[in-house]
């Protein structure tokens, strides 16, 4: 038997068990999500925008993440709305960096890995570094802005006269508790799968100034860093959104009761 | 005064230090940024420090284009580049140098270099008066620290006092996994995997007490993270033992100086322990809050509510590690598959690691929500008793 195939039988007992029809529903989210991945490589492989490629992957994700584990309510609304934008604002962010610091594609690490293959593919890498970047981000960006906007409906829901200005004042401080667990998730995830650069840097002895001029650490940090950077413009971003649908919401209520 | 107006008076002053930064953190913020300037400012001006010869682009022609087809029809155009660029450091500081360089539309392992670039560069000297040399690498410090400058003044502006305890708790941890990865490395005979058994216990520790403070709550998350991770780790073991590691690809892993099966448990372990730690502490924080806000509230309902919590978080949370640990192997997958790799192959080198980290951690974090909620329960009920 293969060690994927059991752990993925493993993770699936364990998801219905704990999390019920939903875990179920989270469990096949996770392979949807990898059919998304995996059809967004091959169209990349052909189409040349491949920022438009990624953002379209993106939104299929979110549609997926959101409604589909979620069901469609105003709640995942907002939430998608909110990542959509934050989606756009990080993309424009991290083109500017990119161009700057010139992180893409390979770097002399992963020479011994790459010199078998042809290096002229007609794939301009540095939109393939951006979408790497983006697609490492999205799960977390989601996450936090669904938290920030169930959490906001309860309030609402408690308290329905509540001004637009205290609700969008509770979004910020509800994302303000979950953004330091949501950017040191980000920080492991992304440093478990580099445990094995940071030693080879350690054994071939690189000075400071090797490590931090390096290609493939910088590609990495930087990773990181934009990540941080998606999961923080997402609080205001989901708040005022959030607080703008309900209340629109409530407004609505109140002229359909009038109309009556 | 009448007590209802000083009242008042308090209540706009407590507004006040909600809404508006006080004076003190107004300093506290130009000092941040006053830091973040001086960084940038010295590592725009930093080519002293190093031994390297830096030189930065002052004119770049492109003198040549060609058009490339490879064995697999992929179509890419080559550019050389002919560059002059100024030495900004070391004996020939401010005398000119002409450097070549090619690269091609794809930049899989190449640049084009702008104006204004550094670049790192050995020396040839061929003559008296022209200096050549070839170009080594991008200095890229100033990018990074910009970066990382932008990311603290996103996350202090936008999270405040627990951004700037985020912030702190991210240092610890590199400094952390520095620290450990020195012990590792001094020690030499003892395994990678027991340095970092140790590490994520003090990382857990030091990052749930930051996050939550020293409080029963946070106790009963960082006993579940342990349990929850190690747990994880063991049934991830006992799976490769028991299939032999069919369908594990060490030969996908980049950057391996030791034994990769030493060094994969070494990262499952450490990858899935922020997503772990995340789940333990939203589920102790709800359960808390929930048993706070009603004393009376039944064993079953507590354990319900926190059942449900759980089922709403676990899509979530296996999603973010899901999405980091795929993404990385995106331009690793396209290079396979447009050399003609076959989908099968190409998929098993580049994936099968990565999936089995994404499962690993996503056991661990749906294991962590029922113990994280039997183990709170277990807490709040034994209080209970006492009293």
């Amino acid at each position: 038997m293969n060690v994927l195939l059991l752990l993925a039988l493993i993770l699936f007992i364990l998801m219905s068990i704990v999390g019920g029809k939903k875990g179920i529903r989270s469990f096949l989210a996770l392979f949807l999500n990898f059919g998304v991945i995996f059809l967004t490589i091959l169209f990349m492989l052909s189409i040349k925008n491949t920022i438009i490629v990624t953002l379209i992957a993106c939104t299929i994700i979110s549609c997926i993440n959101l409604f589909y584990i979620n069901k469609f309510n105003h709640k995942t609304l907002a939430a998608f709305v909110s990542t959509i934008i934050t989606l756009a604002v990080l993309v424009f962010f991290i083109f500017i960096i990119e161009h700057h610091s010139m992180i893409q594609g390979f770097g002399e690490e992963q020479e011994e890995e790459i010199n078998a293959f042809s290096l002229y593919v007609g794939i301009d890498f540095a939109k393939i570094a951006i979408c790497t970047i983006i697609m490492g981000a999205i799960g977390a960006i989601i996450d936090i802005s669904l938290s920030i906007s169930s959490s906001m409906n309860e309030l609402f829901v408690h308290d329905p006269s509540v001004t637009k200005k205290n609700l969008f004042n509770s979004g910020l401080k509800i994302g303000r508790d979950i953004l330091g667990t949501t950017t040191n998730t980000l920080y492991f995830a992304f440093v478990g799968g580099y445990l094995t650069l940071i030693i080879w840097f350690k054994r071939l002895s690189y000075s400071f100034g090797d490590i931090i001029n390096s290609k493939t650490f910088c590609a990495e940090v930087i990773s990181i860093l934009s990540g941080g950077i998606g999961v923080a413009i997402i609080i205001p971003i989901t708040s005022w959104i959030s607080a703008s649908i309900f209340l629109q919401k409530r407004e609505k209520g109140k002229q359909y009761k009038e109309i009556k | 005064m009448s007590p209802l107006y000083s009242q008042h008076i308090r209540n706009l002053f407590s507004k006040q230090k909600s809404n508006k930064l006080s004076r003190k953190q107004i300093f506290l913020y130009i000092l941040g940024i006053c830091c973040l300037c001086i960084a940038l400012i010295v590592t725009n001006h930093n080519y002293s420090l190093y031994k390297k010869t830096i030189a930065e682009v002052v004119k770049a022609n492109v003198v040549e284009q060609n058009k490339s087809t490879d064995l697999n029809h992929n179509k890419d155009a080559v550019y050389s580049q002919k560059i002059v660029a100024k030495i900004m450091n070391g004996k020939y500081k401010g005398r000119l140098i002409h450097l070549e360089n090619t690269y091609s539309y794809s930049g899989a392992y190449d640049q084009k270099y702008t104006v204004g670039t550094d670049l790192f560069v050995s020396l040839e000297k061929n003559s008296q008066h022209a200096l050549s040399g070839t170009i080594e690498g991008v200095k890229r410090d100033k990018q990074v620290t910009a970066v990382a400058g932008l990311f603290i003044l996103i996350l202090l502006a936008i999270g405040r006092k627990q951004g700037f305890y985020s912030i702190i708790s991210l240092f610890i941890n590199i400094v952390l996994l520095i620290g450990a990865l020195n012990v590792y490395l001094a020690l030499g005979n003892v395994s990678l995997l027991a340095v970092c058994i140790v590490a994520v216990v003090l990382f857990t520790v030091i990052s749930l007490l930051l996050v939550s403070g020293n409080k029963e709550k946070t106790h009963v998350a960082i006993i579940s993270t342990l349990i929850g991770t190690f747990v994880s780790l063991l049934i991830a073991y006992g799976v490769m033992q028991l299939t032999d590691s069919n369908g594990l690809h060490y030969e996908g892993m980049e950057f391996v100086t030791i034994p990769p099966q030493k060094i994969f448990m070494s990262e499952v372990l450490i990858g899935s322990l922020g997503a772990v730690m995340d789940v333990a502490i939203t589920i102790t924080s709800s359960v808390y809050e929930l048993y706070e806000k009603n004393k009376e509230i039944a064993h079953k309902d507590l354990l319900k509510s926190g059942k449900e919590i759980g089922g709403d978080i676990m899509g979530a949370m296996t999603n973010i590690l899901f999405f980091s640990y795929i993404s990385g192997t995106i331009p690793m997958v396209l290079l396979y598959l447009k050399n003609g790799s076959p989908l099968g192959y190409t998929f098993s080198m580049n994936f099968s690691l990565e999936l089995i980290r994404a499962l690993t951690g996503s056991i661990g974090i749906v294991l962590t929500i029922p113990i994280t909620l039997y183990l709170s329960s277990l807490f709040i009920f034994r209080k209970g008793n006492r009293k």
